[in-house]
């Protein structure tokens, strides 16, 4: 398993996505995340994990300016997106965000329709030229959810009747559904029973073929399931980088061992 | 004795009763607190409180039964033939009070003695003259059975009143006697003052029901007894309003109800939109700073009191109307007074209410729901319009139909504003009523009370009831189902 991960691995080795460099957050007089450089690569899954608080969330929200609608919050440092700085003047953040999709903790349909919650992105940024073609639209992302077979007799039921993990994935269609090139989640499994929590791993190892998967989890079975790179984060550092069969079996750092087998965190 | 040295008397006793009470069950316990079943100043509330309850009770009681005991001892005294013809007892009684009243205004002034009043007579003093001259003004000449009826309800008054003063002095006694001996070490003291303040906190809100139901009702019985002299039919179905006090009027609630909706209607179509669009800045764009003083400034409007609203109308908004849609202008508009005038009026006054309301529903909203669309690179007001609104939609439609409740319940600003000419028209500038501004009407001047242009009010003031508890109800129903949603 982990030999065939790494000729996969082989083949993408160069395409680097988002690169960081020297990102330093500040909430107010905070110092959350400090000096975190991370090369993130395309059709991976990039597992960040870490104790409570340590800012790895926070460095997730950095990846999609979702941290400017708070407005005590700082960032400073280089963020990349295939080359160009998505701190720059003049990158749209609303823009940037379609994009660069992102999955939060909870599941948060809006209360509406199953239909309407995946027409929404695509809607708002005009994607789809006619009914017929948004109606495709939404069927590919229910289908890419893994979700179209649950709910394809009641797309006007609304989406906040549906059970926790199937409004995992109903999320999960959302996001998909504006075809952002990174995809990133925020805990999308915590709120989820382990069966949901199942499903929506599969699908992420599914989503692996066509974006670069960034997640963020408090589970290491689930990191270690699901991602080929992991970042671990303490107190506002980026610890230690590498294969994530690496940082499970051999990690160079002492923080990360301790972590791993449970000592800290 | 007066009333209040009675109540004083009690108080002073329940003062004393805590003191003791706490004393005797301390030294039962042989002066160390930790033994008692409960802390010290327990024991000396329950006596407190064994005191204080039963006698006031007594004492509220008795001032309700005794009147009507008196009265009728007194009633029952009267020969028949002293009633002259074309009066009645109830006239004749209500004179033996002023006279009972004189007598006692002359003894407390000093120009009679005690014994003087009750040894006077018709035969050998002008009493008519003297009681005025005590301040009491008398309809008519005293006769003696108005006299001796007067001195006997002062008779029965006062042993009446020496007998309430000594019965409530004997429950205060006893209530402190029965309140010490329970005060030792194992009472349950605790438990008791517990049960006493539940009481406490049951009276307040029987009383705020039963005022409520009190006040609903006198409608309902006035409103039948109107129905009983007029007829429902006319009321519901005729399209005039013309009371006229000789008799023969038209009481049609049409011209009324439909001043009073469109003024609502007009005051929601100026307030929905502003308070709403309020609200969404205050909770969606401005900055801290900027909503810390801009909400408390928002809700000043909502503390004005409506006579101010009703002269801005009347003196600033009627003219500046006038000016653009009256006579120099475009014509559509003859006086001040218009239910336009008091429409956008009113509905300035429902600004506060609607963005207030809204302002804190729209903040209710899981910043989830933000989050999830600010992801999908939505811009804030395609968030606002596609995503929070539908969301809080429940709670703002809530908080509009309250605000409508408010606007038809209005009554100043229609005075001032509106004009008093009941009409069914169409036009806006012309001035109109509503159901509240004519209650007003009916009621206030020299009209018989139980004439049907009296008691009209009180079928207006049910039909009103009816309207705004419905609303009441249904904007409770929709922000109820509205909160289930979220928590």
């Amino acid at each position: 398993m982990n030999d065939m991960r790494k000729i996969e691995r082989d083949v993408d080795m160069n395409d680097v996505k988002i690169s960081a460099k020297g990102v330093q957050v500040y909430y107010g007089t905070t110092h959350a995340i400090k000096d975190v450089d991370v090369l993130i690569q395309d059709k991976t899954v990039t597992a960040f994990i870490g104790p409570s608080g340590c800012g790895k969330s926070t460095f997730l929200r950095c990846l999609n300016r979702m941290n400017d609608t708070i407005d005590i919050c700082r960032v400073t440092g280089d963020i990349r997106i295939d080359g160009d700085d998505i701190y720059d003047k003049r990158v749209d953040p609303v823009q940037l965000r379609a994009k660069v999709g992102m999955v939060f903790q909870k599941p948060n349909p809006f209360p509406k329709s199953i239909y309407d919650n995946v027409a929404y992105g695509p809607r708002i940024h005009g994607m789809a030229k006619n009914k017929a073609d948004l109606d495709e639209i939404v069927e590919r992302a229910l289908r890419r959810g893994a979700i179209w077979d649950e709910v394809k007799d009641r797309l006007d039921a609304p989406g906040t009747g549906l059970s926790g993990g199937q409004q995992q994935r109903l999320c999960i269609a959302r996001a998909v559904a504006t075809e952002p090139e990174v995809l990133l989640m925020d805990e999308p499994c915590s709120a989820l029973d382990p069966i949901a929590t199942g499903q929506v791993e599969e699908l992420i190892d599914e989503l692996r073929n066509d974006y670069s998967v960034v997640i963020v989890t408090h589970s290491m079975q689930q990191a270690a399931r699901v991602s080929q790179k992991t970042a671990f984060f303490h107190l506002g550092n980026l610890v230690e980088y590498g294969e994530t069969g690496q940082i499970f079996t051999n990690p160079q750092d002492p923080r990360t061992e301790s972590y791993i087998s449970g000592k800290i965190g | 004795m007066p009333l209040s040295w009675i109540v004083l008397t009690v108080l002073a006793i329940a003062a004393a009763g805590y003191v003791l009470g706490r004393g005797r069950a301390l030294q039962s316990a042989g002066g160390d607190s930790r033994k008692l079943h409960s802390l010290p100043s327990y024991y000396g509330t329950n006596v407190a409180m064994k005191v204080i309850v039963p006698s006031l009770l007594i004492l509220l009681v008795w001032l309700l039964v005794q009147p009507i005991v008196v009265s009728r001892a007194v009633v029952a005294n009267v020969p028949e033939n002293v009633v002259a013809s074309g009066s009645s007892m109830g006239l004749f009684m209500s004179d033996v009070r002023r006279v009972a009243d004189g007598l006692d205004a002359a003894v407390a002034q000093g120009s009679l003695t005690r014994k003087e009043a009750f040894d006077i007579r018709t035969e050998f003093t002008n009493v008519t003259q003297r009681i005025n001259e005590a301040g009491v003004a008398l309809g008519s000449a005293v006769t003696p059975e108005t006299l001796r009826a007067a001195q006997e309800f002062r008779t029965l008054n006062r042993i009446g009143s020496i007998a309430m003063s000594v019965v409530v002095a004997l429950a205060a006694l006893g209530g402190i006697a029965f309140g010490l001996r329970e005060s030792v070490a194992g009472f349950r003291a605790r438990n008791v003052v517990e049960g006493g303040v539940r009481l406490l906190l049951i009276g307040a809100a029987s009383i705020a029901i039963l005022t409520t139901v009190g006040i609903v009702l006198s409608l309902i019985f006035n409103t039948i007894e109107f129905f009983r002299i007029y007829p429902a039919a006319d009321f519901f179905l005729s399209l005039t309003w013309q009371p006229s006090f000789g008799g023969g009027s038209s009481l049609g609630i049409w011209p009324l109800l439909w001043g009073t909706l469109y003024i609502s209607l007009i005051a929601l179509a100026v307030a929905v939109p502003i308070g709403l669009f309020a609200a969404i800045y205050l909770s969606e764009y401005a900055s801290k700073p900027v909503r810390a003083i801009a909400k408390p400034a928002l809700e000043i409007l909502a503390g004005i009191p409506t006579i101010v609203y009703g002269l801005f109308a009347l003196l600033t908004v009627g003219p500046i109307l006038m000016v653009v849609f009256g006579d120099d202008g475009v014509g559509w508009m003859r006086s001040a007074t218009s239910v336009m005038t008091a429409g956008l009026v009113m509905g300035i006054m429902l600004i506060p209410f609607v963005s207030s309301l809204s302002d804190d529903i729209i903040n209710s909203v899981p910043q989830a729901m933000r989050d999830g669309s600010y992801g999908l690179g939505a811009t804030k007001s395609e968030t606002i319009r596609q995503v929070i609104l539908p969301a809080a939609l429940p709670g703002i439609v809530g908080a509009i139909l309250l605000a409508a409740s408010r606007a038809i319940g209005e009554t100043m600003i229609v005075v001032l504003g509106a004009g008093a000419a009941a009409r069914l028209s169409l036009n806006p500038f012309e001035a109109m009523t509503t159901i509240t501004a004519k209650i007003v009407s009916q009621l206030t001047g020299d009209s018989d009370f139980n004439s049907p242009e009296a008691l009209v009010a009180f079928a207006l003031g049910m039909t009103l009831f009816v309207i705004t508890l419905g609303l009441n109800v249904f904007a409770l129903y929709i922000v109820r189902k509205y909160r289930e949603q979220y928590e």
